[in-house]
């Protein structure tokens, strides 16, 4: 420890020779660690977007429970009631027919005026139920059996579809995540042995000498981490970019969108980023190094 | 300090290069190691650096054992040796300086002390005045300097020099060998290989080696303990 701390300097001089030594094979390592880096900010990015996105739904989602024609309005209450206690119903409130209609022209909205051309109120009352996704088919089961409900009208497909998007998203994310390691880490134990074969002369008179192993290596893991950090802090500054212009040209034109805080992704990113990169430097350097092992 | 009982070392490719070798060097002591070209003196240097094996027999140097389940030590044993190679060795695009002190930098010296150490030793072998120019500027003689120098620095128990005054003209070749031989003043076994035997015929106070077809025979002349 004691001779790492007198060495300071030493180190970081050795990694920039090192690193000046190949200067634009390193700087196309920096870009190409980089570039993957973005690719993966991406799908993080995307993933967090849908994940946010299935969230926002489940917690909106809800089922609609038609009354049958012959039901009273102290029996439909009763029923609002009952339904509001079955397990997993976030709440049950019963929407009349003036409420309905309403409910139809705010979604119409222009286009509402195509209501007048009915005589009469055409939307019957229901049960709007929120409810937990997780227990929907319990709680579908549960309302479809009640006396008084004609039918219920449920979102599952629509969210089990953007459940399916939400888990390709992640799938895709754990694949890639996989890739950029395993790229990172060959592109990056590759230059390491480029550096100590550059360098094996004054490797082995280091050893003959009889400098450790750690002594030898140490530059070059700080090289490795140097490099990818680098690649990294690119990658972070290019998927932050991205998600500005992106949130601004999305902001303006689909407003419904729930789109998740932009700060709160940016600050993951950049803290994201840059972590992956140094523990993939750090390991992709340390793989390299097995190469200079004793003879 | 260094003793060795009936070593042979054969080489992967069946080459014999040592024959059964007993001999045992003290502390302090100036030891010459002569004979011809290919008689197997570098082939001694490096068992004693651990660069390779007794194939059989046993050595020990400076209380470490040589052999292969031993390596843990031998990079030990290294620190403790300050050598000077036949081709220098010396760190190409550095400047003597930075040479001389990379040989320290994993000793665990203060890097103030480390420093004045290198300074000291280029001194010492008269590189004062291009301490601070690239290996590759100096001459033959200048760069074998620069090579005792980065060993002494180092505070050795034991120098070994292989063939240091090859190469050289007379009188650059006598200045380093009285060079070398200067630093048992300071209790430090100074270990020659040459094959220039006219070189060292007057020495009267030292331990001779001649080593011919990987046989041994040792003689000690004068004070030598």
């Amino acid at each position: 420890m004691k001779t790492f701390l007198y060495n300071i300097g030493y180190f970081f001089k050795e990694t920039g020779r090192i690193i000046r030594l190949n200067i634009l094979s390193n700087i196309f390592s920096i870009i190409g660690t980089g570039l993957i880096l973005f690719l993966l900010g991406l799908v993080i990015t995307g993933s967090d977007i849908g994940n946010h996105l299935v969230n926002m739904l489940n917690e909106e989602a809800e089922i609609n429970g038609y009354f049958t024609k012959d039901i009273s309005d102290s029996d439909r209450n009763e029923l609002v009631e009952k339904i509001g206690k079955i397990y997993g119903v976030r709440s049950a409130r019963l929407v009349n027919e003036d409420e309905a209609k309403k409910k139809m022209e705010d979604i119409l909205g222009e286009e509402a005026k195509i209501l007048e051309l009915f005589k009469e109120n055409p939307f019957e009352a229901f049960v709007e139920i929120r409810i937990n996704v997780d227990e929907m088919e319990n709680i579908l089961d549960n309302v479809k059996n009640m006396k008084g409900i004609e039918y219920v009208r449920d979102n599952r497909e629509v969210l089990e579809k953007i459940k399916d998007i939400t888990y390709a998203f992640k799938v895709l994310g754990y694949l890639l995540i996989a890739a950029v390691g395993i790229t990172t880490l060959i592109i990056l134990s590759h230059m390491i042995r480029q550096g100590i074969y550059n360098n094996r002369e004054q490797i082995n008179t280091l050893r003959l000498l009889g400098s450790p192993g750690a002594f030898i290596g140490f530059p070059y893991v700080l090289t490795g981490i140097l490099l990818t950090l680098l690649g990294g802090i690119l990658a972070a500054l290019s998927v932050v970019l991205l998600i500005n212009t992106a949130y601004e040209g999305i902001g303006s034109t689909v407003l419904f969108l729930p789109l998740p805080s932009k700060n709160d992704l940016i600050d993951k990113m950049i803290i994201l980023i840059p972590s992956l990169s140094f523990i993939l430097g750090l390991m992709g350097s340390l793989f390299g190094l097995s190469s200079i092992r004793k003879k | 300090m260094i003793i060795s009982e009936n070593v042979s070392l054969i080489y992967p490719d069946k080459t014999q290069a040592l024959f059964d070798v007993n001999l045992e060097i003290k502390p302090g002591e100036l030891v010459y190691i002569t004979g011809p070209s290919g008689s197997g003196k570098t082939s001694f240097l490096k068992l004693l650096m651990g660069m390779e094996f007794p194939t059989s027999g046993s050595l020990s140097v400076l209380g470490e054992t040589i052999n292969k389940s031993n390596y843990g030590n031998i990079q030990n044993l290294r620190r403790k040796i300050g050598p000077v190679f036949q081709e220098f060795k010396l760190i190409q695009g550095r400047t003597a300086l930075e040479n001389v002190m990379m040989g320290m930098r994993f000793l665990g010296i203060k890097p103030k002390l480390m420093k004045e150490q290198a300074h000291e030793a280029l001194e010492k072998v008269g590189l004062g005045l291009k301490k601070y120019s690239k290996v590759e500027n100096l001459s033959w003689g200048e760069s074998q300097r620069v090579a005792i120098a980065r060993a002494v620095a180092r505070k050795p128990l034991l120098i070994l020099a292989d063939e240091p005054t090859g190469n050289l003209d007379y009188d650059n070749a006598i200045n380093i060998l009285k060079l070398l031989k200067s630093f048992r003043e300071e209790d430090i076994t100074v270990i020659i290989t040459t094959h220039a035997t006219h070189l060292i015929n007057n020495e009267k106070d030292a331990m001779f080696i001649n080593v011919y077809k990987g046989r041994i025979t040792a003689e000690r002349k004068g004070l030598a303990v």
